[in-house]
């Protein structure tokens, strides 16, 4: 505790220091919009190594597809936005796949007992020394029927999506002006997407058996409730596509607030569901392999760029549009007024900031605290903090903790995707955004201290100042009080001032500022 | 007479790595015993305790509970099934509070409010230290709060391993006299370096020697077979 006391104050005497040498070279104005340039970065930073630092910290795993989740999130954000037709066209299938994996589960159980069994029986005649069950046991772990139906899955799922026309299906085409023209229907007949959902359903059926753990004791994992579930997504997927036309037409009907509102709940869940969906199928085979991870992770950092790619393309996109709260061309005198106003920029001591900027740090500062409150309060927040320390003791207590690795690895790819959604109105949507943010989330996360939440954040915080005052330091120099001339550093120290921060505290404190030494 | 014992262990195998740490080992447990797990350093006494509870599960044999076999299946679901567990060096939460420690061991709702009195009867010391960090306990203290940990559910066995490692003599004394309290509640299985307290404690013990369980029975018979302890125990009374 004495430790953590000293590793606030020597942090917070940090962030001083850099700032009283801001006010003292740049003026009070200069400084002030600059801060608030640093905590838009720092806000930025903190929504992906907050993640980054659970799921670290909690399971061990440096998660390099983050930044993915982070770029997915700004692509689902931008698209809820401005093309919900993409959206009513690839929901059900998405449900069409999950139902039929609940369906799976269901009947894959005793599959999955016989083949554990088979496997056991075998193994004790090999044990027993017959040559030819040899050669079956061998063939069998190599091609075991799990293995056979991920294949069959994957052929099934590739027939269903082959041909899908997910380029055409936009709802506007943008004007040079900034308009949007209402493109021609360019959505598949629903006859041919009803044999799509019944192809992906058949992949999700394949896998389900494969989603239900290898259990030796018979007994039945998967319950009523599972197969409600999944009657329910199915029913639901239906009937958003049989409404397609209707819902698009009345979510586009909505005000660009409402739907920047559904654009962040689209993005976080998401990326939420990706982050489920790769920890319980790649990563839960490897925890202990740390090598394996970083493998595994990179590999999908560059899959999933180069997916995102081929179906949305390598330009990326504009900046997405921003709420009508911080869209009026103006600049409002204090915070108040910009209520009423909605001015895209605030009065900050004479000079303008984009208010967009600043609901960005809202966000981060909402995040920050609704995350710490749920690890201070709540009893999941509890079993992640002794779950970092020792999660074999947490489960010797009874306590499911695979079940807590898949919920935080889907909440920290949650709030990866939701920081793409709130940074794609401020740094455009591209395929490679995720790769900057990771590198600076993972600074900040080791400056920090490995897994320690409160050490993320003033990692993030001290990147982002570190990078707002670094850019200034190279456009426009700095006059340091005791020296004469204006002091103006090369880009190429902008660039390492994050690098060099990183440096200079491991120096200091080769764990982090709040790390624990191991 | 189906559940004469509350735990069975029959012949278990158990793997870490390449390593073959259990190489046949057997246990009984009659429920309300005390029964001690003895033997050298190295032997396999904590991977025994392991391998019941499914943290190494074992490759092959079988792990009877209540008549029921639970071995092959995960830890947490056997946990669950009512065994608590006190590991070697505490593993107290040092970051949670003493509250918090005992807090998430429950698995209903409740669970802590209800047992509060007996866990504060035997340890009060825990009392005055509620809202104090576990790393801020001293050694003895975190024993304490380890085994009260194990008692906040409604389990009816207790794995406890070296209780007395690295504590003082007087402090030694008083946890005995706690286990000795709790085990009118719940059943323990104990692995104790200490054969002076295990010896005292226990009313049946087995010993592992080399991975395999070599001697087991009532305690009063060790007690009188002065050449099984010096081989195994390499311990004088």
């Amino acid at each position: 505790m004495r430790r953590r006391y000293q590793a606030t104050i020597a942090s917070l005497f940090l962030v001083l220091i850099l700032v009283a040498l801001a006010y003292a070279g740049l003026g009070t104005t200069r400084a002030a919009s600059l801060l608030l340039s640093g905590l838009t970065l720092a806000a930025l930073y903190f929504l992906l190594a907050a993640g980054l630092s659970l799921i670290f910290g909690l399971m061990d795993v440096l998660n390099f597809a983050h930044g993915v989740l982070f770029m997915i999130g700004a692509y689902i954000g931008y698209n809820t936005l401005g093309n919900p037709r993409l959206l009513f066209n690839t929901l059900p299938l998405l449900m069409a796949l999950i139902a039929g994996t609940l369906a799976g589960m269901a009947y894959g159980w005793p599959l999955r007992r016989w083949e554990t069994r088979t496997r056991q029986a075998l193994a004790a005649a090999v044990a027993a020394g017959s040559d030819r069950k040899k050669t079956t046991a061998t063939l069998l772990s190599r091609l075991s029927p799990s293995v056979v139906l991920a294949l069959a899955a994957v052929a099934l799922a590739v027939w269903g999506v082959r041909g899908f026309p997910l380029n055409l299906l936009v709802a506007f085409e943008p004007t040079a002006t900034g308009g949007a023209i209402p493109t021609a229907a360019a959505q598949e007949p629903l006859s041919l997407m009803a044999i799509r959902l019944l192809k992906i359903a058949g992949a999700g059926i394949l896998l389900g058996p494969l989603m239900v753990r290898e259990t030796g004791t018979g007994r039945r994992p998967v319950t009523l409730r599972h197969v409600l579930t999944a009657i329910g997504l199915a029913g639901i997927g239906v009937l958003i596509l049989l409404g397609r036309d209707p819902l698009e037409g009345f979510v586009l009907s909505l005000s660009v607030d409402l739907r920047f509102l559904l654009a962040l709940v689209a993005g976080a869940t998401v990326g939420g569901l990706l982050g489920a969906l790769i920890e319980r199928t790649l990563i839960r085979p490897f925890y202990g392999r740390p090598v394996t991870q970083i493998v595994l992770t990179l590999g999908l950092m560059f899959m999933g760029m180069e997916l995102v790619k081929s179906v949305w393309g390598r330009e990326g996109h504009p900046p997405m549009a921003m709420p009508s709260f911080f869209a009026q061309s103006c600049r409002s005198e204090n915070l108040v007024v910009w209520l009423a106003e909605r001015c895209s920029s605030v009065n900050v001591l004479g000079r303008a900031f984009p208010t967009y900027r600043l609901f960005i740090i809202a966000i981060g500062i909402l995040i920050l605290a609704a995350v710490g409150l749920l690890l201070r309060y709540s009893r999941l927040g509890m079993i992640i903090r002794a779950g970092v320390q020792d999660s074999d003791m947490v489960e010797a207590l009874g306590i499911n903790v695979r079940r807590v690795f898949t919920l935080v690895f889907a909440l920290g790819s949650a709030l990866a995707a939701l920081g793409g959604v709130v940074a794609a109105p401020f740094v455009g949507v591209y395929p490679e955004m995720g790769g900057t943010f990771q590198l600076q989330a993972f600074i900040a996360v080791v400056i920090g201290g490995m897994g320690s939440y409160p050490g993320t954040a003033v990692g993030a915080l001290l990147l982002g100042l570190a990078r707002a005052f670094g850019d200034a330091l190279v456009t426009s120099g700095i006059t340091l009080p005791w020296a004469a001339q204006a002091f103006q550093a090369s880009p190429a120290l902008a660039r390492a001032s994050t690098v060099l921060i990183m440096a200079i505290v491991l120096l200091v404190r080769p764990a982090g500022i709040f790390g624990q030494k191991e | 007479m189906a559940n004469r014992y509350l735990l069975e262990v029959q012949d278990i195998h158990t793997f870490i790595g390449q390593f073959h740490i259990l190489q046949g080992v057997s246990l009984t447990v009659p429920e309300g015993s005390i029964t001690a797990v003895l033997g050298r350093n190295g032997a396999g006494k904590t991977t025994t305790l392991k391998s019941i509870l499914g943290l190494t599960p074992p490759r092959s044999g079988q792990v009877l509970f209540a008549g029921d076999a639970i071995h092959g299946r995960q830890a947490y679901e056997i946990a669950a099934l009512g065994i608590g567990y006190v590991p070697e060096h505490r593993a107290v939460f040092t970051q949670l509070t003493v509250r918090e420690n005992l807090r998430i061991a429950e698995r209903k709702r409740g669970d802590l409010e209800r047992k509060a009195d007996f866990i504060f009867s035997l340890f009060p010391d825990l009392k005055r230290l509620y809202r104090l960090p576990g790393g801020h306990l001293s050694g003895g203290q975190q024993q304490m709060l380890s085994i009260a940990r194990a008692l906040v559910p409604d389990n009816r066995l207790l794995l406890i391993d070296e209780p007395s490692e690295g504590l003082a003599p007087i402090l030694i004394q008083e946890l005995m006299e706690a286990i000795r309290r709790l085990s009118a509640k719940v059943t323990v299985v104990l692995v104790e370096q200490n054969f002076q307290m295990a010896s005292r404690l226990a009313d049946r013990y087995v010993i592992i020697d080399d991975g395999r369980s070599v001697h087991s029975g009532p305690m009063p018979e060790l007690l009188a077979d002065e050449a099984v302890i010096r081989r195994y125990l390499g311990a004088t009374m």
